[in-house]
């Protein structure tokens, strides 16, 4: 199966090895994997801030360099629903909504695929310890997918789950909000790193870059001992 | 008051507001409170998305239909000897309702809750002619007694009070000798407005849901205060936001199915009550004068615009309760008589952008508004769309920002300026860096870094590992 | 009756009508939804079943219930005065309560017991209001009663004054079955049928579901606000 990998521009920066687990998970999984060099970022960070104009250049950037693609595969909700929202965005626009619709109907986030797609819910995963899960708000409640991240953890080996009190709020991260809104911001991650630690849990597991940097920044600052993953990681663990 | 609460600058009202931590507390209490109720009724009665469908429908077909719905209102409200007056501007509303006041020489006004009466400062144009103006509700009363302060709920105004400060307020200001415990306070008050009530020359009400096809305005309360603002005294004035009604008792009851439930996660609440002109023949209790004054104040403008949604509110305030940013910001913060996810998309709207354009970036567009929202308006999407207007059309942003965004712009569509910025990256933060993290960022990072480390760049980026790695390169 | 004054609707409805780009209506058919959800609920249930669901919700919302018959009724309703503190009881002027058995109660025992009834008069506006101010009790017949909620519908008339079930400190709603229907879908349904067929409706229509309350105060629930402090529903069994 040839998937083209979304890698997103946190990850590409910031969290390589996020990168480097989905690719060995995938291609463990069958996948024949490509990426393209083109894509560069799918323009949330100036779009949902109101730069819809200057995000949209960077969007056609992103809908020409996954044209070939079957299947493009993202370990990112929030960048994911992005690609979603590009028929919106170009609505009217007789050359780039198609495109777009196109791009949007091919793209997956990497639960989902793996769940959905590849029908696969044991990827043979073994990590010993006891975990909590934050389920990022723009891959739950914006792209709809609810269930995939816990049926993949529940057959991980070894894992332990713990519920985490309010997992479905937000951790406050909200792209530019994060610096905009800074001390918003920090009493929502906060309250999220407290409610980890209610847990007792000594693994944090997200499926998005942005909420995990997040938590992950305040849990350092606090220098407590708890790991922080994203769940292509958990599940690249054998 | 109008939308405004306060001249605070925004960030200074946060800054203030995030240490006050009883209020944090409270908020954070209160929202599990409401949400966990509002869950639970929504399961209870089954099948709640298509409640929700069906409360949308019913909205925006009023919305779609407004002016006939409104017509068939005022025939029918004077058939039953009300007066209609509808007030295109506040000014309108409050000299109307001044005249009705001095035509019968009022003295006293009582008053239930009522977030339009704010919204064109009601009492303090009646308080101008020297009436004296007493809200009934149990919220709006210990505000109004703590020198007016601003609501910072829509349901539970004086949710950021605690028990002792509520009593020292009753304490100061008319002498109260009594405990905080919240009985007690309640006997107090209880005992002290009953007087108010059968020596008013006027009730004052708002209106949760007008009825089209008989003329009747519908109230909906715990405390059964405005049942006694509007059985008593011998004047009854409601005053109704323009778009707060439903063409029959059919949808009246399905609206307020909605709004208990989502508001206090009620079944319904104690008292719901549907008025009808004036008193009927023989009646002994009820008004012999009935005045519906039908407000505008810029909701109009709101239509056939791309926020017309926002209309679809009941103002049940689910919304609020299911915002993280309010939970810890609280009402204040958003220096509007709206707060919460409805009042981020109201107050732009019916204040202008000048005094509120911080508030469609108070939020991480999580969406929780959205899901929480028994009509369902797309709230998030509507806060998303002020930020377009506020960079496109009001020139609002801030011009640092604006050249950020333009450098993203062409950054985030040339690969080759984006490898070179992201090859600066990482020497360009080394100074900041310490063990992979930056711990003091400069520029908007620093935001960021007051709470929170921040990972630093990786020396080869992703796409550099999975190039060489194709080419058969070290992993 | 007098009609009252209509007055600026043109300009108001006028700037409406052009807003959402057409010519104002001023006639309309009544729509039909998409989405009817709430004929869904309790709709297989019987009465008897109605009447459980009833005495189960009464125990959320604070209210005392009794379910009677018309034989028992007096005994029954006696033990809620005396519960509630007899000494002053104000009631419609309802023949039903005759109906209903309870003439030598009202008329003879409560006398002797020195327990003073009051019924509403629509020839005494003052008395009315002074009496219901200070009665200790009220007693009101539902006309509709809502199983889901615990809801007693009430019309106000000359006879039937709406301060009846709000002044005094302690409310009794008599309940006879026949009544009882499984929400409000029903009650609404029936009210907007009335209006339909030209019936003038109520000046007051009130759904009372307990007694007042409010969580203002750090959201701890207060029993008794400004309305009655205490609630007793009577089921009386009339079928």
């Amino acid at each position: 199966m040839k998937v083209t990998l979304f890698a997103t521009c946190l990850v590409d920066m910031f969290q390589g090895d996020v990168g480097k687990a989905v690719v060995e998970v995938l291609e463990r999984l069958g996948c024949d994997l490509d990426f393209p060099e083109n894509q560069i970022c799918c323009g949330q960070p100036a779009y949902n801030s109101g730069y819809v104009k200057e995000s949209k250049n960077a969007m056609r950037k992103m809908i020409t360099a996954f044209e070939h693609a079957e299947y493009v595969v993202s370990p990112s909700g929030s960048c994911a629903y992005m690609f979603k929202e590009y028929p919106e965005v170009f609505k009217g626009d007789p050359v780039w909504e198609p495109k777009a619709q196109a791009l949007a109907n091919k793209t997956y986030e990497f639960t989902e695929f793996i769940v959905d797609v590849l029908k696969v819910e044991d990827v043979g995963a073994h990590l010993e310890g006891t975990a909590t899960y934050h389920t990022s708000c723009h891959m739950t409640r914006l792209l709809g997918v609810t269930e995939a991240p816990f049926k993949l953890l529940n057959q991980v080996k070894g894992l332990q789950y713990v519920e985490l009190p309010g997992k479905d709020r937000c951790c406050g991260f909200g792209g530019t909000f994060s610096v905009k809104m800074g001390n918003i911001s920090g009493a929502m991650v906060n309250e999220k790193v407290q409610n980890v630690e209610e847990t007792e849990a000594n693994i944090l597991i997200g499926a998005d870059a942005g909420c995990l940097i997040n938590i992950g920044g305040r849990i350092n600052r606090q220098s407590k001992p708890i790991k922080v993953m994203h769940i292509a990681e958990v599940l690249n663990c054998r | 008051m109008s939308m405004k609460t306060s001249d605070d600058h925004f960030n200074h009202r946060v800054s203030k507001e995030l240490e006050n931590t009883f209020m944090r507390g409270a908020v954070s209490s209160a929202q599990e409170r409401f949400q966990t109720r509002r869950l639970k009724q929504a399961d209870e009665l089954g099948h709640w998305e298509e409640w929700r469908s069906h409360g949308e429908e019913i909205r925006k077909h009023v919305l779609a239909n407004l002016d006939y719905y409104l017509y068939q209102l005022s025939e029918n409200v004077s058939k039953r000897g009300g007066h209609v007056y509808f007030a295109q501007t506040a000014k309108e509303a409050t000299d109307y309702i001044q005249s009705i006041a001095k035509k019968n020489k009022a003295a006293k006004i009582v008053k239930s809750k009522s977030m339009v009466t704010e919204e064109i400062d009601l009492n303090a144009a009646l308080e101008e002619l020297g009436c004296e103006v007493i809200e009934t509700d149990l919220g709006e009363y210990i505000l109004q007694v703590d020198d007016h302060e601003p609501p910072s709920h829509i349901v539970a105004p004086a949710l950021h009070k605690n028990k002792e400060q509520i009593r020292d307020i009753f304490k100061e200001k008319q002498g109260y000798a009594k405990s905080e415990k919240p009985e007690e306070i309640a006997l107090y008050v209880r005992e002290k407005l009953r007087n108010e009530y059968l020596t008013a020359d006027i009730g004052i009400t708002g209106c949760n849901f007008a009825i089209a096809e008989s003329g009747s305005i519908t109230l909906v309360t715990n405390e059964g205060n405005a049942d006694l603002v509007t059985a008593l005294p011998k004047t009854q004035i409601t005053v109704m936001g323009m778009e707060r009604i439903v063409p029959t008792f059919e949808e009246m009851e399905v609206l307020v199915s909605l709004l208990t439930r989502s508001a206090v996660g009620q079944k319904l609440t104690s008292y719901i009550t549907t008025l009808t002109g004036i008193k009927d023949e023989g009646d002994t209790d009820g008004p012999e004068e009935f005045h519906l004054v039908i407000v505008d104040n810029g909701h109009s403008n709101i239509l056939g615009s791309e926020f017309q949604p926002i209309l679809q509110c009941i103002r049940c305030a689910a919304c609020v309760n299911a915002c993280p940013v309010y939970r810890h910001v609280g009402g204040h913060s958003y220096g509007s008589i709206y707060s919460g996810p409805v009042g981020v998309v109201l107050s732009p709207l019916l204040g202008g952008y000048e005094d509120f354009k911080e508030l469609p970036y108070a939020s991480t567009l999580c969406g929780a508004c959205t899901d929480a929202c028994p009509v369902k308006i797309p709230l998030h999407q509507l806060i998303h769309r002020h930020r377009q207007v506020i960079v496109e059309n009001e020139g609002k942003a801030p011009v640092s920002e604006k050249l950020l965004m333009k450098a993203f712009g062409l950054g985030a569509s040339s690969p080759t300026l984006y490898k070179m910025a992201t090859k600066m990256a990482s020497p360009a933060m080394a100074p900041f860096t310490k063990n992979q993290k930056i711990s003091n960022g400069p520029g908007p990072l620093k935001a960021w870094t007051e709470a929170r480390d921040f990972p630093a760049p990786n020396k080869d980026n992703f796409r550099d590992w999975f190039k060489h790695r194709q080419k058969g390169g070290d992993e | 009756m007098m009609a009252g004054t209509i007055e600026n609707r043109d300009v108001f409805l006028s700037k409406i009508a052009n807003q959402l780009g057409r010519a104002p209506k001023t006639e309309m058919e009544r729509p039909t939804w998409q989405y009817q959800p709430q004929d869904r609920v309790l709709k297989e249930a019987t009465k008897d079943e109605l009447v459980e669901v009833l005495v189960e919700q009464c125990k959320n919302i604070h209210t005392d219930i009794i379910l009677t018959n018309t034989a028992n009724l007096p005994v029954d309703l006696q033990k809620v005065i005396e519960n509630y503190g007899g000494q002053s009881v104000i009631t419609w002027k309802d023949e039903r309560f005759m109906g209903f058995g309870l003439s030598s109660l009202m008329t003879e025992q409560w006398p002797q017991a020195n327990i003073q009834l009051y019924e509403w008069d629509s020839e005494q506006p003052e008395e009315n209001i002074r009496q219901a101010e200070k009665a200790n009790i009220g007693i009101t017949i539902s006309e509709i009663t809502l199983a889901e909620s615990g809801t007693a519908v009430l019309f106000s008339s000359k006879d039937k004054g709406r301060s009846v079930s709000f002044l005094p400190e302690n409310s009794i709603i008599l309940i006879p079955k026949s009544t009882i229907v499984p929400r409000m879908t029903q009650a609404a349904r029936l009210i907007s049928e009335k209006v339909r067929t030209g019936e003038q409706i109520a000046s007051c229509i009130n759904f009372i579901t307990g007694p007042s309350n409010s969580a203002d105060i750090e959201m701890i629930l207060i029993v008794g606000v400004h309305g009655p402090m205490k609630a007793t529903y009577i089921v009386i069994e009339d079928q």
